[in-house]
C-alpha cells in the first residue's frame, strides 16, 4: 500500500529523482559493456576476415 | 610477512588483468548489498518513521537528500585521495578511477540540488537561493563537470587524466567551504542537524533510515566506481591481449 503523506507531490518527486539517477548509474556501464564488447567482437571478425560474423551482428 | 603480502596485493590491483578480474567480482555483491540496504532505508523513511512536528511529510526527503549531498562529497575526498596517488605513483588503473568517479559524484550532486530545490519549495517558499550552501553545491557540480569535459577533452587518455587530477586537488578546496559554509555565512539552509562526535538535534527514531540510506549510497558509489573503471580500462586497452583473451573466453 502506498503511504498518503502530505506534500505527497514534493516527497515522491524526489525519490522518484533518486531512482532514476541510481537507476541509470546501474543501466549505463551494463549498455556501454554491451556496446564495447560488440564493438571489440566486430573488429576481432573483420581482422580475422571472418566478414559472415560481421554481418550477423 | 602480513604487511609484505597486503603491500604485494596492493601492487597487483595495478595490473589491468587483476583489476579487471576484481570490479568483475565485487561490484555485483556491491550493487546486492547497496540494493538491501536501500530497501530497509526505504521501507523505514516511508512507512515506520512519523511525520515531523514541524516540517510534517516533507522531512521525508531528507533520506534522500542527506545522503546524496554526503557521497557528493565523500566520493569528491575519494577522488582526490586516487589523485593524488595517480600523479605521485603514475598507476593507470588509479587514473581511471579518479576519472570515473566524476559522472558518479556529479550524479549525486544533482540528486542533492533537485531534492533540496523541490523541499526548498514547500518549507521556503523558493525552489532556488543563492545562499552559501546552495552556491557551493552547485559548483561541485561544475567542478565534476569540468573534470569529466577536461579528461574528454584529451586524445591522449593518460594526458587528460594526469591533467583533470591536478583540477580535481585544485577543486578540493570547495569541499570545506560547503561542510562549513552554514556556520561562516548566514544562510537560508539550516545548520548541521547531525554530529558524530556531539549530540544531534535530529530525533533518534528518524536516525535508523538515514543510516541505512547513507550505508547505500556508499555502496552504489563503490559499485558504480568498478563498473565504470572496468569499461573504461577495456575501452583503453582495446588492442591489447589480455582484452582479446577475455573476450575470447567469454565468447
Amino acid at each position: 500500500m502506498i503511504p498518503e503523506f502530505e506534500y505527497a507531490p514534493y516527497v515522491w518527486t524526489s525519490y522518484g529523482i533518486f531512482a532514476i539517477i541510481v537507476a541509470w548509474q546501474v543501466l549505463q556501464p551494463l549498455l556501454k559493456r554491451r556496446r564495447l564488447e560488440a564493438e571489440l567482437r566486430e573488429e576481432q571478425a573483420l581482422e580475422q576476415g571472418d566478414y559472415a560474423h560481421d554481418t550477423k551482428t | 610477512m602480513i604487511w609484505h603480502n597486503i603491500k604485494v596485493g596492493f601492487h597487483r590491483l595495478g595490473s589491468p588483468p587483476v583489476f579487471h578480474r576484481l570490479c568483475q567480482v565485487v561490484a555485483p555483491w556491491l550493487w546486492l548489498a547497496a540494493a538491501i540496504c536501500a530497501a530497509f532505508g526505504l521501507f523505514k523513511a516511508l512507512y515506520l518513521v512519523p511525520p515531523d512536528y514541524q516540517q510534517s511529510d516533507s522531512f521525508r526527503i531528507l533520506y534522500v537528500h542527506v545522503p546524496a549531498a554526503w557521497q557528493a562529497m565523500a566520493g569528491y575526498l575519494v577522488m582526490s585521495v586516487l589523485a593524488v596517488i595517480a600523479l605521485v605513483w603514475r598507476i593507470r588503473t588509479t587514473e581511471i578511477m579518479a576519472m570515473m568517479g566524476a559522472p558518479i559524484g556529479a550524479a549525486f550532486t544533482a540528486i542533492c540540488l533537485a531534492t533540496g530545490s523541490i523541499w526548498g519549495r514547500p518549507m521556503w517558499g523558493t525552489w532556488w537561493a543563492w545562499d552559501a550552501r546552495l552556491t557551493s553545491m552547485l559548483v561541485l557540480l561544475f567542478v565534476y563537470l569540468g573534470i569529466m569535459g577536461l579528461y574528454a577533452a584529451f586524445e591522449d587518455k593518460r594526458k587528460g587524466a594526469r591533467v583533470a587530477c591536478i583540477l580535481i586537488l585544485v577543486g578540493l578546496v570547495n569541499i570545506p567551504i560547503i561542510h562549513f559554509s552554514v556556520e561562516w555565512w548566514t544562510t537560508l539552509h539550516q545548520g548541521s542537524t547531525i554530529s558524530f562526535f556531539g549530540e544531534s538535534s535530529m530525533d533518534s527514531s528518524m536516525m535508523p533510515p538515514l543510516i541505512w540510506m547513507v550505508i547505500a549510497t556508499k555502496l552504489m558509489f563503490g559499485a558504480a566506481l568498478l563498473d565504470r573503471s572496468r569499461n573504461e580500462l577495456v575501452e583503453q586497452d582495446r588492442r591489447k591481449g589480455w582484452v582479446r583473451q577475455k573476450l575470447g573466453a567469454s565468447a
